[in-house]
């Protein structure tokens, strides 16, 4: 744990003094994208990896989180802090209720019901007119950030800190009892139910969880790129990418969507911008298909059987 | 020898200083943008940007600009508005562009409004719809021939409908910026002309199935149906009329389609076009006969073949190729690249190009409208030569260039 804690506060601090080494705005700009993604992996990767129950709309809580932040931003000009609070709030019930409404059944109830909640809020939110509705809605950014260099730092250096406040989260759910019992839902659930284990209580606390800190990352995305609108905020990139994270980084430790989400989010932001916007989307498809057939466990199993010696 | 030190010294500095004048000489003007090259409105993109590259090839060919070649680069951004923020960042802070373009299309300019304002930098729009009614930028020049708001288009359709005895009114519209704003506007006309709504819809983006729609507005029994709709659902649209169709009260039906345009998709539908009136920048018929656009068209039509898009390119290479003429006109006549002096320049100037003289009002658009409402007659097959004729796309409105009256939809179709 102590190791954890100064390995994070380092991370924070390597985050903070970015703007010593790097001078272009770009580069916070595209290292928002690979934090933000590391966000959303890990908390797919809390009920989806640990629990074994897939969020097929990620998009969904994220856009929850970013049009929450939107509408409270409008109506009382609340300061960031408090605008992913309340997309976290608002996303962590989101996953609540919908854990609540499916969770009772085994299988894939709750992956239906995950993809049903996109394509309704996406409705919803076109309909929204305070927000923009369809037509999407601008949104300038203060001109002066205090103490930061440009908004695009302080919005990178917040990311950064959501991520690793998310992996923390994830770390610790992995190594206390109730990791094991989100493991032993994967695994059995039958089983982990006649064991003692606390089945819809464990799978409720893990949706709620990962809708709210998915709504998190969601929450500075209208300030990152100065206009939300609801195409591109519940966009299936968003679960494809969730999902793709975790697996090609590998779905059994917390560093697996870390892995998975530094390696694709980079490699697709280079791809954007080099080659063309519309391959990255094929760069996630081949890779996931070269994992899922090549490496099922992902980068982590492949070096697991590569040093088999090694814990990783 | 302190004299011998500071001549060196001195032509140290000049061979610098001539060093110095010579490599900026020999730095490119770079000019960026995104457009959408996939997508919804990839069609339209593709044909808009090989207009801009031959811009820059023609352009080149004079000795670039300032005396310095132009680097063009472009990005797709697949008409996805979530990622041209970020290339419009790259293109500003990693390829350290001079001059910005606005990709193609509304929705896809809207999300850079926001970053350009606030880094107070000159933008060339590029057929947007009230992108900037929002922001009021002062250095937003779009160049579309549809002017602010959407009496340019609302207006002629509506008036086409109320000449043919229209009372009441359909509305259906994509839920999209663009969409959206123009049908706004069109509802707000139809109600000032008087005509009666019965019926007003949207449907989300990229629908494919229209047919619950058409029979709901035929049920409506509408004398007019206005449409705002993005290429694919256009498409849908008017296969879904050609096979449900609208009902015999229906006299008017089309205004403000996206794609219908678009060569691939005229070819595609071919006669089930008829009787469609929608908007256009340009259509081969006498009155909008203009010997810059012919010239253009023909080498375009060349270059087009090669790179397999719009053969035609009526619809947006002779204007993308016009904003690099504006900004030719603008760098050279300032003899910079500072963007106050250029947008100062496009505000107070006349702008020469193959599409006509333009003059910018203060909201950065066109302040004499061009727009033209054109009907689809006489469409026989899918032979893309016969578009070149005129008389197949017959201007109903504006009166200046008007090259025949509007007809009934049931009887353009017979």
């Amino acid at each position: 744990m102590k190791r954890f804690l100064i390995g994070a506060l380092a991370v924070l601090a390597l985050a903070a003094s970015m703007p010593l080494i790097f001078h272009n705005e770009y580069f916070f700009f595209a290292g928002y994208v690979v934090l933000q993604f590391i966000v959303l992996a890990t908390a797919w990767n809390i009920l989806g990896g640990y629990a074994g129950y897939v969020n097929f709309g990620s998009g969904a809580f994220f856009a929850v989180g970013a049009y929450t932040a939107v509408a409270l931003y409008k109506a009382f000009a609340l300061p960031l802090g408090l605008q992913i609070l309340a997309g976290a709030a608002a996303s962590g019930l989101l996953g609540f209720g919908v854990g609540m409404l499916t969770l009772r059944l085994r299988g894939i109830f709750f992956s239906i019901a995950t993809i049903a909640v996109a394509i309704v809020l996406e409705t919803v939110v076109l309909n929204w007119h305070y927000v923009g509705g369809a037509k999407g809605l601008p949104i300038m950014r203060p001109v002066e950030t205090p103490f930061f260099a440009s908004h695009t730092v302080w919005l990178f250096f917040v990311m950064a800190a959501l991520a690793v406040l998310a992996v923390g989260a994830a770390r610790y759910i992995e190594t206390s009892w109730i990791g094991r019992g989100l493991r032993a839902i994967r695994d059995n659930e039958v089983a982990a139910e006649c064991s003692g284990v606390p089945t819809l209580k464990l799978k409720l606390g893990a949706a709620t969880l990962s809708g709210a800190l998915m709504g998190a990352a969601g929450a500075p995305y209208a300030q990152y790129l100065s206009f939300i609108e609801p195409a591109s905020t519940f966009s299936l990139n968003y679960a494809v990418n969730a999902l793709a994270m975790p697996i090609i980084g590998g779905m059994g430790h917390w560093i697996g969507p870390v892995i998975g989400a530094v390696l694709l989010g980079s490699v697709q932001q280079i791809v954007t911008v080099t080659i063309s916007s519309e391959i990255n989307v094929l760069v996630v498809g081949v890779m996931l298909v070269v994992f899922v057939v090549a490496a099922p466990e992902g980068i982590l199993g492949l070096f697991r059987k590569l040093f088999p010696s090694r814990k990783s | 020898m302190k004299f011998s030190r500071s001549l060196a010294g001195a032509v140290a500095a000049l061979a610098f200083s001539v060093f110095h004048v010579a490599a900026f000489a020999q730095q490119p003007v770079k000019i960026g943008m995104s457009m959408p090259q996939t997508g919804a409105l990839g069609a339209g993109g593709k044909a808009a940007l090989l207009a801009l590259q031959m811009w820059v090839e023609d352009v080149n060919a004079k000795g670039g600009l300032l005396g310095r070649k132009v680097e063009f680069i472009a990005y797709d951004d697949q008409t996805n508005p979530g990622v041209v923020p970020g290339i419009y960042t790259k293109l500003l802070d990693i390829d350290k562009v001079d001059l910005l373009i606005a990709p193609y299309g509304t929705n896809v300019t809207a999300p850079i409004m926001p970053l350009v304002k606030q880094r107070d930098l000159l933008l060339m729009g590029n057929f947007s719809f009230d992108a900037n009614a929002r922001i009021q930028h002062d250095k937003w020049f779009n160049n579309a021939p549809w002017g602010a708001g959407a009496l340019a288009w609302g207006g002629t359709f509506l008036e086409a409908a109320k000449k043919l005895g229209a009372k009441t009114i359909a509305v259906m519209a994509a839920d999209a910026e663009f969409a959206q704003n123009l049908c706004t506007g069109g509802r707000a006309i139809a109600k000032a002309m008087g005509l009666q709504s019965v019926y007003d819809q949207n449907y989300p983006p990229n629908s494919v199935d229209f047919s619950s729609i058409i029979r709901a507005v035929r049920a409506a029994k509408p004398d007019a149906v206005f449409i705002c709709s993005y290429p694919a659902e256009s498409v849908a649209i008017v296969r879904a009329v050609n096979e449900i169709g609208v009902g015999p009260t229906v006299k008017i039906i089309g205004g403000g389609m996206v794609g219908l345009q678009f060569t691939p998709n005229m070819e595609a539908l071919g006669p089930l076009l008829n009787g469609f009136v929608n908007y256009n920048s340009y259509v081969p018929e006498k009155s909008m006969d203009n010997p810059a656009v012919r010239e253009f068209l023909k080498r375009y039509e060349v270059r087009a073949k090669q790179a397999k898009v719009d053969v035609l390119g009526y619809y947006l290479p002779p204007y993308n190729y016009a904003i690099g003429q504006m900004i030719e006109q603008a760098v050279t006549a300032t003899k910079s690249l500072d963007q106050k002096m250029l947008a100062a320049y496009l505000h107070k100037s006349e702008m020469k190009t193959i599409v006509g003289n333009i003059r910018y009002d203060a909201m950065g658009e066109w302040a004499t409208p061009k727009l033209v409402m054109a009907q689809f007659r006489g469409i026989k097959g899918k032979d893309v030569d016969q578009f070149r004729q005129q008389g197949k796309q017959v201007i109903i409105a504006p009166a200046a260039m008007k090259t025949g009256e509007v007809v009934p939809f049931d009887k353009a179709r017979n």
